[in-house]
């Protein structure tokens, strides 16, 4: 006879029970049997043109923006490390401006750029405010420039958790700064850097919803559209609801296998990676399979 | 023999605390030079001057002629411009108690990266030597092993052939054997002795005195921030004069 193993469960645990199972059940009653819900124009609508345009644009926001935001991230984050005092100043104001007013008010300022600034004129050039401000640039500029701020902070956070006897090895062997940073640093702080940045793209596409403001066509502007002029309010804010939900469970998801290539590559699991040995002969190493872990990563920087 | 490094009057302070008072050192091409004595007693600071690692309050430090990490004009030193520390620290090579490889790249990796960065070599050409370093310091099959599955002793290996890529015109050990089980202390160790052999010139802080006895051409003893005795291993080790040098060996011997 084998003994019988139970695991310990709290009574608590069957309490939670007790009141999620009701409630879930009153909930999904409650939507499906509350007819102002309105699921056939939910149906209606969830695939209609103008709403996957309003998906593309957030997409295509989202990623700009995050990238204009890693970009800028990252030369902030130096930046502020840096040993001009000047520099590194500029690049903390720059942070703590940018983290400390709200990005609805950047987004409307910079699409109003030109009452403060009719032209420009650089090298003789002379450039129209008004005419480059479109809703988009304005989106873009507010949801890059605000992400740089946030994504400094990460960065920083991510450059300092990089054991300050790297940098010094890879000096003594001569490498220069900027070699140090790409090749040396930077792979390393990504461990660090990649799940809060993670936080920040699901974050950021959401936040791109805040752009329906200036009038771009977002995936929230396009319900809006809509039903400013069907007065189906609620079915319309629930297909962007559907919608917004699926993306982010798109980029958790995709963030979950980013984050365990990243936590690999410094850990003992290398123990468990195929890796072909190389000739103990005079034979050059296969470079091809040396170096895979090393290319994949660079490219990821 | 001719003068490869001198530091003359060296002055260094962290803040308001100063670490190195008045060091004087020449070091000669192909010369071993041990550094012993307590901890905190400037050892690691002075390396780490040597390399421009650190900037110095007063004094000149001259490699093979050229004053490292300031340009002078009359009495005012200049610190240089990163890039151009970096092209000085290109020729001397720096073994770290903690090994220091990158622990993202494999051995052969972190011994190429200076090779193909730096000096700009073909990568297939590095490559070549990079086995060649490995089969030297006894680790002919690990190219593809990350630091992390490597023991002490082998990173410590490797750390060195890291630095022997670079053809250094001089190598700086500081406690290389310090951080490593005791059992594998012997395998780095000898590694370096075959450099001293080959004529590497090297300055080796170490605790292990019978690697002085052995290897050193001079013993260097210092405490709180000086050079309190220098002379040969045997002047310095069997026969101290300072009351300082011998108490510290009555407590390491
Ligand atoms: N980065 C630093 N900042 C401030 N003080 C330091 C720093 N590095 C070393 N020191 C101090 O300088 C003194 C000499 O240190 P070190 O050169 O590391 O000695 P050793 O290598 O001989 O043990 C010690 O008192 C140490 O606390
Ligand atoms: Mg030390």
């Amino acid at each position: 006879m084998t003994d019988i193993r139970k695991p310990y469960r709290p009574k608590t645990l069957i309490i939670g029970w007790v009141i999620a199972i009701p409630v879930t059940l009153a909930l999904v009653a409650f939507m499906a049997t509350n007819k102002r819900f309105h699921w056939d124009v939910v149906g209606q609508y969830i695939t209609a043109p103008a709403i996957l345009g309003g998906i593309w644009l957030t997409i295509w926001l989202t990623f700009v923006s995050m990238a204009i935001g890693i970009v800028l991230g990252v030369l902030l984050a130096v930046a502020v490390r840096s040993k001009s005092g000047l520099l590194s100043w500029l690049a903390s104001a720059y942070i703590g401006f940018f983290r400390g007013s709200p990005l609805l008010v950047q987004l409307i300022f910079w699409y109003n750029l030109s009452a403060l600034l009719p032209s420009l004129s650089i090298g003789g050039m002379q450039i129209d405010i008004n005419a480059i401000i479109t809703p988009m640039t304005a989106a873009i500029l507010g949801l890059g420039l605000n992400e740089g701020a946030y994504m400094a902070e990460i960065v920083r956070a991510g450059l300092l958790s990089v054991d300050p006897g790297q940098t010094e090895a890879a000096e003594a062997l001569g490498l220069r700064p900027a070699q140090i940073l790409r090749k040396v640093v930077l792979p390393q702080a990504m461990r660090a850097i990649i799940p809060p940045t993670g936080n920040q793209l699901v974050g950021m596409l959401k936040n791109t919803s805040l752009v329906s403001v200036l009038g771009a066509a977002d995936l929230l502007h396009s319900a809006q559209v809509i039903y400013s002029m069907n007065f189906q309010t609620i079915p319309l804010l629930i297909v962007a609801t559907i919608w917004y939900l699926a993306l982010t469970t798109v980029l958790t998801v995709a963030q979950h296998y980013v984050e365990k290539y990243f936590s690999r590559s410094l850990t003992n699991s290398n123990f468990n990676r195929k890796v072909v040995k190389p000739a103990v002969t005079d034979q050059v190493p296969t470079p091809s399979v040396q170096f895979a872990g090393e290319t994949s990563k660079e490219s990821a920087v | 023999m001719t003068e490869l490094i001198r530091l003359s009057h060296i002055d260094k302070s962290y803040g308001k605390i100063q670490v190195l008072f008045d060091v004087n050192l020449t070091v000669h091409k192909g010369e071993v030079v041990c550094v012993i004595g307590p901890s905190g007693s400037g050892k690691s600071t002075m390396l780490r001057c040597i390399n421009s690692l650190e900037e110095i309050d007063s004094g000149e430090i001259l490699v093979d002629g050229e004053l490292m990490g300031y340009s002078k004009q009359g009495n005012v030193y200049t610190r240089l411009p990163p890039k151009v520390l970096a092209a000085q620290r290109e020729n001397m090579g720096m073994v770290f108690q903690r090994f220091n490889l990158f622990p993202n790249l494999v051995a052969a990796e972190n011994i190429a990266l200076g090779p193909v960065m730096v000096r700009r070599r073909l990568r297939k050409e590095v490559m070549e030597e990079v086995q060649t370093l490995l089969e030297d310091v006894g680790l002919g099959g690990f190219g593809d092993h990350y630091p992390a599955q490597l023991s002490g002793g082998q990173q410590q290996r490797v750390a060195i052939a890291r630095c022997l890529a670079m053809h250094p015109a001089a190598m700086l050990f500081d406690e290389p054997t310090s951080a490593l089980d005791p059992e594998r202390v012997g395998e780095v160790l000898r590694v370096m002795k075959d450099l001293a052999r080959e004529g590497m010139t090297m300055i080796v802080v170490t605790h292990e005195i019978s690697f002085a006895r052995e290897v050193a051409d001079r013993v260097i003893f210092m405490d709180e921030g000086r050079i309190v005795e220098s002379g040969s291993p045997e002047q310095i080790i069997d026969e101290p004069q300072q009351e300082r040098t011998r108490s510290f060996l009555s407590k390491v011997l």
